[in-house]
């Protein structure tokens, strides 16, 4: 399989426990970006494509299967009174034009942003999802390289806003609306917050036998746990019996 | 018996040129990969050049070398006064039953996880510096504390060494002399010892400059030369493991080729180091 | 086995000298004890214990030590010589194991009362050491090391001192065209006086020797005597030896301690020639080790 490589840290793991199960031949993951994913399974180069964005009318030909959905939330200090933002506002916190509080009906004082590193699956989404292909993440902005890092910093510091998985929010900060819609676990499965995407795995056409036993594992409760132990939304209630 | 010799040389100089060829084998295989960016971007882009935006075509390294110089400094500004005090005190001046109990206590401190010290980091000094300094928090500062107190026990510990390894005659016979306790220690026992307190500190510079994952947490990792102590910036190392992991291509390349900045900053200590231990007669 | 000739040549030649050295102080050394026995003494040894932990390194000794004589102090190894030497100068004071009992007196004043200061006391009482300990510095820098500490910055009085106390320790002639080399480089025989000198330098007023000669050869050992002899004018000197010979060619009284306990006192010459005590008599002889 090839493609995303948002998807793909979720697709190592979920093929290692798969091969660890079963014998017979090697899963093999490889990254590539879900363009070149869904190409590698139009061209048979790929039995299984990954793409973390939805097909375009024109890519046609292939059948999805939606391993899970990944929604990003924007978070800031449980203290901070500012509730919702819209786009347009985050992506001129982000790429630095926008520098205080006020100017987003805060209190006074200077935003710290809080981005994770190029190349991270998260910060792609979101450069994909809110920063679009004009503006870019100022570079000058403070990095962390794990979830739990931008999460304890945005925990302590009433003027940081960082953006995390959906699945990693916790008490200690306060996720916030985009454009008035709360991020929740139902408003990202139905669609109406903004900042979520699909993880579609693809085959051309029916799935071969080995692809069709993988792609059966994705979907166990066992997988769909780990999926939400990694932060993402799992397509079917993790541990509470079988779902769809 | 002969041959009994003959064997054990043998095995130990081939273990010895094992281990020797394998780190060349790992400085070759750094250089082969980093140094054609270099070449192709121009030295002088590379190393001076001040916008990283490697997926974009951009890389100049420059706020790296300056972040590492600063939060190097700054650990050896805190570790090394406070490490050898440290030393001293346990050496020639806590009794015994204080020295008994603070020794593996500092040994332990050097056995925590880095995580846990960036996680300490950035729970308890970051927002401390913010209240009280200002800044973001994330910062050369913090990150410049967390190093020291991570290398602070290497420096104890060696510098201990160091200290008690000079000969008691030294001292004794500086107190017969009419020295106070106090001098004796600054005027014969530092100066007896300082060539093992220099190793000290370059071990705990090499550990600084090494460390990675705490420093990652604490010191922002923002892409700009830090104006001051309290700016965040980002240092070689932590570059290199941010984007080590997803990077391919030229990206890749230019991350091999801080590591071979890196890599001449280390040469460069250790040099400086060894041409300290080569000045073997003492000064008049 | 046949002897050694060389030794044998060697105790050829002591023996005359040991007579000489014996017969010329004998009388006048009587009565010159005699006299000073009124005097107070320079150190007095009262009553002096000491513990390291539960060893019992000194059992109550008592020992004047008179001004300008050469006081040796002689016994087995581990029968406490350096230790009562230690406890003149409180360098046991930091030697946490180290506990006494009794007193010690220098010019009448008891050196271990809480409002005596030590580093003064130090700078009265010098201490050379069984081994040389030049510190890792220049010639010059180990000879007037106790008078920089002082505070003396003048450099004229600072070569001024130096070139008196390496006069004093007959070794200026060796070194004065190299003051600014290494200690380190001199012999073990020049680093020895080297040591002397630097505790001249520091102009005490006693000056304890621990077998200063345990490591050097016969005519380094021959210099060093000299020198003390010739010291013994301005300074009260204590020499520690094993070296019984050595006792008896260059002190003026000697102390036989065994295990701890001062077995006698006494002028050198009748010590040697009459002991009292018959394990000084058995020491003498060489029987103990
Ligand atoms: N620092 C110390 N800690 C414990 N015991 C000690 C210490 N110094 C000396 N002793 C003990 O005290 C006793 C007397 O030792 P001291 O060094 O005074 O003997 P010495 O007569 O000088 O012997 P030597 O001729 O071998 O130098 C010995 O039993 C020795 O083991
Ligand atoms: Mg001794």
């Amino acid at each position: 399989m090839a493609g995303s490589t948002s998807i793909q840290p979720i697709a190592e793991l979920l093929a290692d426990r798969y091969m660890a199960q079963h014998a017979g031949p090697a899963v093999e993951v490889q990254g590539g970006g879900s363009s070149a994913g869904i190409r590698a399974a139009l061209s048979g180069a790929a039995e299984i494509g990954m793409s973390s964005r939805q097909l375009k009318p024109e890519e046609t030909g292939l059948k999805e299967y939606l391993m899970a959905r990944d929604a990003i939330a924007l978070i800031v200090h449980p203290g901070n009174p500012v509730r919702s933002l819209t786009k347009e506002q985050v992506r001129g916190i982000f790429s630095g034009r926008v520098q205080r509080w006020e100017a987003v009906g805060g209190r006074s004082g200077a935003i710290t942003f809080i981005t994770r590193e190029e190349g991270s699956g998260t910060r792609g989404a979101f450069e994909e999802l809110v920063m679009g292909k004009e503006t870019e993440i100022a570079p000058d902005g403070i990095v962390q390289d794990s979830t739990g890092a931008a999460r304890a910093i945005v925990a302590t510091d009433p003027d940081a806003i960082a953006y995390i998985s959906l699945g990693m929010v916790t008490p200690e900060v306060a996720a916030i609306a985009l454009d008035g819609v709360q991020p929740t676990h139902e408003s990202a499965t139905d669609g109406t917050y903004a900042l979520t995407r699909p993880f579609l795995l693809l085959t051309k056409g029916e799935p071969t036998p080995k692809a069709r036993a993988f792609l059966d594992f994705v979907v166990t409760p066992e997988s769909q746990a780990t999926i939400a132990e990694e932060g993402y939304i799992p397509v079917k209630p993790a541990g509470r019996g079988s779902g769809a | 018996m002969k041959t009994k010799e003959w064997l054990i040389e043998k095995t130990l100089l081939l273990m010895a040129l094992s281990a020797v060829a394998m780190l060349a084998l790992i400085a070759i295989f750094v250089f082969i990969e980093g140094t054609p960016i270099m070449a192709r971007e121009g030295l002088g882009h590379f190393l001076l050049g001040r916008k990283w935006a490697p997926t974009k075509g951009s890389f100049g390294i420059f706020p790296m070398i300056v972040g590492s110089v600063w939060v190097t400094i700054g650990a050896l500004v805190i570790a090394g006064p406070l490490g050898l005090a440290c030393a001293v005190f346990l050496v020639e001046i806590a009794p015994r039953k204080v020295a008994d109990i603070v020794r593996p206590a500092i040994q332990l401190l050097a056995g925590i996880p880095s995580v846990v010290y960036g996680f300490v980091g950035i729970v308890v000094l970051v927002p401390l510096i913010r209240e009280h300094l200002g800044g973001p928090g994330l910062s050369v500062l913090a990150a410049s504390i967390i190093l020291g107190v991570m290398v602070l026990p290497t420096v104890i510990s060696i510098s201990q060494d160091a200290l008690e390894a000079v000969p008691r005659t030294y001292k004794e016979g500086a107190l017969a002399l009419g020295c106070t306790h106090w001098q004796a220690i600054t005027r014969v026992i530092l100066p007896a010892a300082r060539p093992g307190i220099t190793v000290a500190i370059v071990l705990g510079l090499g550990r600084a400059i090494g460390e990675t994952m705490a420093v990652i947490m604490v010191v922002g990792n923002a892409v700009k030369v830090p104006a001051g102590l309290l700016d965040p910036a980002r240092t070689l190392t932590s570059n290199i493991a941010l984007e080590m992991a997803y990077a391919g291509g030229d990206h890749r390349e230019a991350l091999f080729a801080t590591g071979v900045v890196l890599f001449m900053f280390i040469m460069l200590l250790n040099s400086l180091a060894a041409l300290r231990f080569g000045r073997r007669r003492p000064s008049p | 086995m046949r002897p050694d000739p060389a030794l044998a040549r060697d105790q050829d030649l002591d023996s005359p000298r040991r007579d000489q050295d014996l017969a010329v102080p004998n009388g006048g050394a009587m009565a010159e004890h005699k006299a000073e026995m009124a005097r107070e003494p320079k150190v007095r040894v009262e009553g002096l214990s000491v513990f390291y932990g539960g060893v019992q390194a000194l059992k109550s000794v008592d020992l004047p030590v008179h001004a300008n004589e050469i006081l040796g102090i002689t016994g087995p190894s581990g029968s406490g010589k350096t230790t009562l030497l230690r406890m003149v100068n409180r360098l046991n004071d930091r030697v946490r194991a180290c506990r006494h009992e009794g007193r010690v007196y220098l010019d009448g004043r008891e050196i271990y009362d809480p409002q005596e200061d030590v580093i003064l006391l130090r700078r009265r009482v010098g201490m050379v050491f069984a081994l040389p300990t030049p510190l890792p510095k220049s010639i010059f820098e180990n000879v007037v090391y106790a008078p920089r500490i002082a505070g003396m910055r003048d450099r004229r009085k600072l070569e001024e001192r130096a070139e008196r106390a390496l006069r004093g320790a007959i070794l200026w002639d060796e070194v004065k065209d190299r003051l600014d080399d290494s200690a380190l480089a001199l012999s073990g025989g020049q680093q020895q006086r080297l040591c002397i000198a630097r505790t001249l330098a520091q102009e005490p007023e006693v000056v304890m020797l621990d077998e200063p000669c345990s490591g050097l050869d016969p005519i380094s050992t021959l210099k060093i005597e000299q020198a003390l002899d010739s010291l013994k004018a301005t300074y009260t000197i204590v020499l520690v030896s094993h070296n019984v010979q050595q006792a008896a060619r260059a002190t003026d009284r000697t102390a036989f301690l065994l295990m701890g306990e001062l077995v006698e006192w006494r002028p050198t010459a009748e010590m040697f020639t009459n002991p009292r005590d018959p394990r000084t008599a058995d020491f003498l002889e060489g029987r103990f080790g």
